[in-house]
């Protein structure tokens, strides 16, 4: 995966970095990602797909079209190889995919939607949809083991409640968990269903956030499970993903419901995890923890 | 006509034919222009890097007969031979309330609509692009109105333009 700078994609394309600029607002293609410094970097794949279609078009807007295009066949034949029930082909084409884009934006466009388009052709009770689901999770997971360890000092317990590997909300959740860690988040992800001991697992990870994602766990049970985590390490910000549209969510403060997006679901994390509600609350953690020491220190005495 | 090295050869008259040096007509000026904006690329000598147009950068520079390119701002499309819309230029936009992005890969009748009644005038607009789009050279025009309207005629001269090969319509 390589990125360019404007400089960069401006000078393979044979136009000044404003031009870049303008067909970005007036296209919106070729679509650049933000680094930390929120500079843009355009993928390579598509700097140069766009680069062979101006040679071929009569237009600007016909040649991004049809540079479109060509990318767009990524996930078609990423469709074609999960419906055969070919792992080989699906892991060619999700590579092919990663040589033009990111791993999030492979995920996002790629990924995600071809799992969208199989469960609408085929519905999740399919063969066609056991077996992409499967594959889909298990690649997820892989490149979940594959990203670098986190940089950031803030960390997230999930609390997953979907039914198993075949729930169409587990793949977005995975998805969710690999673009956390992607951004330098350590995160925890534990099933809803174990309660038991879960006030450990969160005293040892210290969450600055809890999401409770997927929607087939009832609400008490989930209910039980942030409760222990409350009782173990106090209020803690709540947000929720995926949980489905009709169930009552935000009783009291401190809630969220994230978008079903897996990318602006990191997103909202993200800017959740930096707004000072989140700071306050690390505070007042710090400052009761501090506070607990203080007593066992008296106490000991 | 009498050859006489063949007759000096074989020792009788013989004939052979001689084929009249064809005259090449002397090739149409071209010129190039902006698919977007119109503008023709100043004649500095030096071949512009890409084919992207420096003046408003929103267009690729095609080439196009002298007497059928459009000028700067005017309203003109570009279909290719299936009458798709390739390309609209920025005063074209604005006649037929559309946007580029928005008009390419459509077919042309969801902007323009012939308009010859005296005519078979679906035709003629479809042959000409044809031809057109075919390189035939000529230069040929047709009557339409905007898709959605009744009672504007616009003239259009439609010629070869290109590269590749496309029909250039430009609305008078």
């Amino acid at each position: 995966m390589r990125y360019l700078k404007t400089s960069e994609a401006a000078a393979l394309l044979n136009v000044s970095p404003n031009t870049l600029r303008a067909w970005e607002r007036r296209f919106g293609f070729p679509k650049p990602q933000r680094s930390p410094g929120k500079h843009r970097l355009f993928t390579h794949g598509e700097v140069a797909a766009l680069r062979d279609a101006l040679q071929e078009g009569l237009s600007i807007s016909s040649a991004i079209s049809r540079a479109r295009e060509g990318l767009a066949a990524d996930a078609n034949s990423l469709v074609g190889a999960l419906v055969s029930y070919e792992r080989e082909r699906a892991d060619a084409a999700i590579e092919a995919a990663l040589a033009l884009r990111s791993v999030d934006r492979s995920v996002e466009e790629v990924l995600l939607p071809t799992l969208e388009e199989i469960a609408r052709r085929y519905s999740v009770e399919s063969a066609a949809w056991a077996f992409a689901a499967q594959w889909a999770n298990d690649w997820l997971r892989r490149a979940t083991r594959l990203t670098p360890p986190p940089v950031r000092p803030v960390s997230i317990v999930v609390g997953d409640a979907s039914r198993d590997e075949l729930d169409r909300d587990a793949p977005y959740i995975r998805a969710l968990e690999l673009f956390l860690l992607r951004a330098g988040v350590k995160v925890l992800s534990l099933s809803a269903r174990g309660v038991a001991g879960i006030g450990d697992a969160a005293t040892v990870h210290k969450p600055n956030l809890v999401v409770v994602a997927g929607g087939h766990l009832d609400d008490d049970t989930v209910a039980r499970w942030a409760y222990a985590i409350r009782l173990a390490v106090g209020a803690m910000p709540l947000a929720i993903y995926r949980r489905g549209p009709e169930r009552p969510r935000t009783r009291g403060t401190g809630t969220t419901v994230l978008p079903s997006g897996a990318g602006e679901a990191q997103r909202m994390v993200l800017e959740l995890l930096e707004s000072d509600a989140i700071i306050a609350a690390t505070a007042a953690a710090g400052a009761a923890e501090l506070r607990a020491q203080a007593r066992s220190i008296r106490g000991n005495r | 006509m009498l050859d006489r090295t063949a007759k000096a050869r074989s020792g009788r008259p013989a004939l052979r034919v001689l084929t009249a040096p064809v005259e090449h007509e002397a090739p149409a000026p071209t010129v190039s222009f902006c698919s977007h904006c119109g503008a023709r690329p100043s004649p500095s000598g030096e071949a512009p890097r890409s084919r992207v147009c420096g003046a408003c950068g929103f267009g690729l520079l095609l080439e196009s007969r002298a007497d059928a390119a459009p000028k700067a701002g005017d309203a003109f499309i570009v279909l290719d031979r299936s009458l798709t819309v390739c390309a609209v230029s920025e005063a074209a936009e604005r006649l037929l309330a559309t946007r580029e992005p928005e008009a390419v890969n459509r077919h042309v009748t969801d902007l323009l609509m012939p308009a010859d009644a005296e005519e078979s005038g679906g035709e003629t607009l479809s042959m000409a692009v044809m031809w057109a789009a075919r390189g035939d050279g000529g230069s040929h025009s047709a009557t339409l109105r905007p898709a959605n309207t009744f009672g504007i005629r616009l003239t259009a001269r439609i010629a070869g333009c290109g590269p590749p090969r496309a029909a250039l319509l430009v609305l008078e």
